[in-house]
């Protein structure tokens, strides 16, 4: 029986460990340890609010659900939502989106600027008075040395720097980027080789942070063999947290900013993301109390956190398109080749069914690509045909074709596994749903299915699938990041993923890229936009909305489109 | 005893010189690349080519091999294509936190499954006995992550004892890591309270994880205790009057407990590479989710460098457990 009382002891071990300590609770705000920020107004009530009211308070330890944590540590080598997620809280570019928003730019470390899309030269003038979270002076020479940094960025860096090479179109010498002067201390001039409208939404991301040039020298920035920058923890931003610790795979640790040059510093005294892959993870944690508050929430689980006490969701609507590519030459004597036919697959798909059963109800039809949270969409979408659901008009167009039940139209239509993307919650789902929707039409539909990003990605944009689902999520918001993205022509030749080669699409492409005035680029879209939807190169299907999911006592979040969010004014009530 | 230890840790060099020729074709083999991971929706054929180009992974196969074991041969053994990070540090972080877990998944898995197994073997062919071998096949058959969800919902969530993830409550301790033994470092930070937090964050995990070397030590504890019973030797200690508890510990559970011991060695090394759905469930950021997600990222130098330290520590468990046993067993010390 001595063996008894081991299994015994050890029982007992597990359940006083259990009854120790309180779980749930956390330092309420204003009982932390942390003196009050200096120079912080806590009356001043936040920008924008985005939740319950009350006047916020300073204090308190947020800890915070994100799917993953940086890719990098250094902004300009990030091109994922989970980096942006902490590194914006650190490091600022020089213009952002106002809060809430996807087409209005808000002067961040510039005071202002001037320059129009039409415009090669574009003239910054700095905010006055800011410094590094190192304790060096933010100015001129500051943005001179970053913008230099990433345009002579070594070859082994260039493929993590997406953004600056999409946005720059590439890196070195004959990039988009004719010069950047130091015009004086705080005025920075940047000179283009030709107007770009999208250039100053791209600067707005947070790859174009300035980061202290003392922290890039100390750091060895500039050397892929030796940097640190994108694995220490360092002091080298100018936003309203500063980094404490880092621990990868584990949390990373924010602290307030004291010295912050906003209008008001950070209300929580710390910031803790933590990465939770797993959606139904996240949700436990939240139910659990070990975080309060996470994104990504899975669609299915929206209900079981709109109807909890304490908890809340906070909708971000959408700035995604889940979209059927549809490609008539990825098989021989494809019937996808007659227009007829691929008219027929648009009017098949229930798009609001799509959204009930997998968005949770969170969603909207994609009449055209761009979402209605752009400030394009009326002026794109116009004159571009909407299918709507009609499974009799699909079944006649087949017909018209001279398809019919005994001679069907056979399409292969595959699907991706191993992933979920906010506008493609549920893809072997959809797939079903979407599958039965086009033999009730009267197709006949031989399914497939591959691993995402090894085996998926690669055959879609080969152009290998008659049907695939596939989505985009907007960088920023100019009609090229959406269709002249998926359309655009190389060396001649159309995009291989949907093998659209339109009469008069290259044309009517190049012809939106270059038009730089709005209201003439937006009816320049709208030709492009014409062309591929009329002509049913893809059928757009459904916008998802994502959403935030908090406990009752976070305050303040305001969730944007395109993810980009900050906790400047983000508070925890005591109640 | 010395010799046996030096052939064997001279063996180890054809082994994993053999094991990085293996580990590198097989990453190889697998469809896609890093370039895909990097770039998702945005992998058109110019943007994958640029990545491709910067990670080296245009070069000739023997050409980025023998790259890989020009660095290995120097001490470098890469780094991380998606995060740039040294490999080796991203690896001493984690393990901490991988060995952790698993010492208390394998303290929990002796300390029930051995008295079980005893406990059973003795009472062979009763309720109890079947009662223990049932419970033992449901333990080794029961899949982790279901486990590991269950023991959530039910002691986090629904009678919240215990904590739902993590391996600390970030909100109330402040821990500066400096072993990344979180135990360990709030005793360090002169945080009682904070060590306390750190072993109840290690108990729901350690449950889940140590459920399946429990079941496999009860029934080999059982099966070897039930062999030694008919032993002649136990038979005549019986016959010279020693009390119960002498011949349990000295004569039963000394000769039984050799198979068990390979087993417990065995058990620990799977753990330490093995608990990458625990760690998933339980947001533990150690080794076996490092990996794992270096292989959905196709993360070459992660998977090529970590699973090459994680065999060479597997190894070493296994010499350890080795020279235990020869330790245990005078037979084989004196042979």
């Amino acid at each position: 029986m001595s063996n008894w009382r081991w299994f015994s002891v050890f029982a007992v071990l597990i359940l006083v460990l259990a009854a120790c300590g309180d779980p749930g609770t956390s330092a309420a705000p204003g009982e932390s340890d942390d003196p009050p920020a200096s120079g912080s107004d806590a009356s001043e009530p936040p920008a924008t609010d985005g939740g319950a009211g009350g006047e916020p308070q300073t204090g308190g330890t947020l800890v915070f659900g994100g799917a993953a944590l940086a890719a990098s540590l250094d902004p300009a080598l990030t091109s994922d939502g989970e980096s942006f997620r902490i590194l914006q809280q650190i490091y600022e570019p020089l213009v952002d989106l106002v809060p809430g928003t996807v087409d209005e730019l808000e002067g961040v470390l510039a005071e202002s600027w001037t320059g129009e899309p039409e415009d090669t030269e574009y003239v910054f003038t700095l905010k006055e008075g800011v410094t590094f979270h190192d304790g060096t002076p933010f100015n001129a020479e500051a943005v001179k040395t970053n913008f230099d940094r990433w345009q002579t960025f070594a070859e082994e860096f260039q493929g993590n720097a997406y953004y600056y090479g999409a946005v720059m179109d590439g890196f070195g010498p004959d990039n988009l980027i004719a010069s950047v002067e130091a015009t004086d201390e705080m005025t920075v001039t940047i000179t283009l080789r030709e107007a770009s409208p999208t250039f100053l939404f791209g600067i707005a991301l947070t790859p174009f942070s300035i980061v202290s040039p003392a922290v890039l020298e100390a750091t060895s920035a500039d050397d892929p063999a030796t940097s640190t920058l994108g694995t220490d923890t360092v002091q080298g931003g100018t936003g309203p947290f500063v980094m404490e610790e880092y621990i990868p795979d584990d949390s990373a640790t924010l602290v307030r900013n004291d010295d912050y040059h906003g209008e008001h510093t950070a209300y929580l005294d710390r910031l803790i993301i933590r990465p939770i892959a797993d959606p139904a993870a996240r949700l436990q944690a939240l139910q659990g109390g070990s975080v309060q508050g996470f994104d990504l929430i899975a669609p299915g689980d929206r209900e079981a956190v709109d109807g909890a006490d304490g908890l809340k969701l906070v909708n971000r609507e959408s700035y995604n398109t889940l979209y059927l590519g549809v490609n008539p030459t990825a098989t021989d004597d494809s019937s996808l080749a007659d227009l007829a036919v691929r008219q027929a697959v648009a009017h098949a798909i229930d798009r609001e069914a799509l959204i009930e059963a997998f968005y949770g109800g969170g969603g909207s039809p994609a009449d055209i690509f761009l979402p209605p949270t752009s400030g394009w969409f009326d002026s794109v979408g116009e004159g571009a045909e909407v299918y709507e659901y009609d499974p009799e008009a699909a079944t006649d167009l087949l017909e018209e074709a001279g398809f019919d039940a005994d001679n069907p139209a056979t399409v292969n239509f595959w699907y991706p596994t191993e992933v979920t993307r906010p506008y493609m919650p549920d893809p072997q789902g959809l797939h079903q749903a979407v599958t039965t929707m086009l033999e009730d039409a009267g197709f006949e539909v031989e399914p497939g299915s591959a691993i995402w990003g090894t085996e998926y990605i690669p055959a879609a944009q080969n152009g290998e699938y008659d049907l695939h689902f596939l989505g985009w999520t907007g960088d920023f918001d100019d009609p090229s990041n959406w269709y002249g993205v998926h359309f655009g022509y190389a060396q001649g030749e159309p995009a291989a993923q949907f093998g659209c080669d339109v009469d008069g699409l290259e044309a009517a492409i190049d012809e939106a890229e270059s038009t730089l005035e709005e209201e003439a680029r937006g009816a320049a879209w709208s030709e492009v936009a014409q062309l591929v939807h009329n002509e049913v190169c893809f059928v757009t299907l459904v916008h998802g909305d994502t959403a935030i999911a908090l406990t009752d006592q976070v305050q303040g979040y305001v969730a944007n489109p395109t993810g980009s969010e900050s906790f400047l004014d983000v508070w925890l009530s005591g109640e | 005893m010395t010799k046996f230890i030096i052939r064997r840790l001279l063996l180890l060099i054809p082994i994993l010189l053999g094991l990085t020729l293996l580990i590198f074709v097989f990453t190889r083999l697998l469809p896609g690349d890093p370039a895909t991971t990097i770039l998702g929706e945005r992998a058109t054929a110019e943007n994958m080519a640029l990545v491709r180009e910067s990670l080296g992974l245009d070069r000739p196969l023997h050409e980025q091999y023998f790259q890989y074991m020009g660095g290995l041969l120097q001490g470098d053994l890469g780094r991380s294509f998606i995060t740039n990070r040294d490999v080796v540090d991203d690896f001493l972080q984690r393990f901490p936190a991988t060995i952790e877990l698993s010492l208390a998944a394998i303290i929990f898995a002796i300390a029930a499954g051995i008295p079980l197994g005893v406990y059973t073997a003795k009472r062979r062919g009763t309720w109890v006995d079947a009662g223990g071998t049932i419970l033992s096949l449901i333990g080794i058959s029961i899949p982790i992550f279901f486990l590991g969800l269950m023991l959530k919902w039910i002691f986090a969530i629904q009678f919240p004892i215990l904590p739902d993830s993590g391996r600390i409550d970030l909100v109330n301790y402040f821990i500066p890591r400096v072993t990344n033994f979180m135990t360990v470092d709030a005793l360090i930070a002169g945080e009682p309270g904070g060590f306390i937090d750190a072993l109840r964050h290690l108990v729901l995990p350690a449950l889940a994880l140590g459920t399946i070397p429990l079941a496999v030590i009860m029934r080999i504890t059982r099966a070897s205790v039930i062999d030694v019973l008919n032993e002649d030797y136990v038979r005549t200690a019986h016959a010279k009057g020693l009390r119960d508890r002498t011949v349990d510990g000295r004569h039963i559970l000394r000769n039984a407990l050799l198979p068990v011991v390979t087993v417990i060695g065995l058990q620990t090394g799977l753990l330490l590479g093995g608990a990458i759905l625990t760690e998933t469930i339980f947001t533990w950021g150690g080794v076996g989710r490092w990996i794992y997600d270096a292989v959905t990222a196709r993360d070459y130098q992660i998977i090529q460098s970590g699973v090459l330290m994680l065999a060479l520590i597997f190894v070493l468990v296994n010499l350890i457990v080795d020279i235990s046993y020869a330790f245990l067993n005078p037979r084989i010390r004196h042979s």
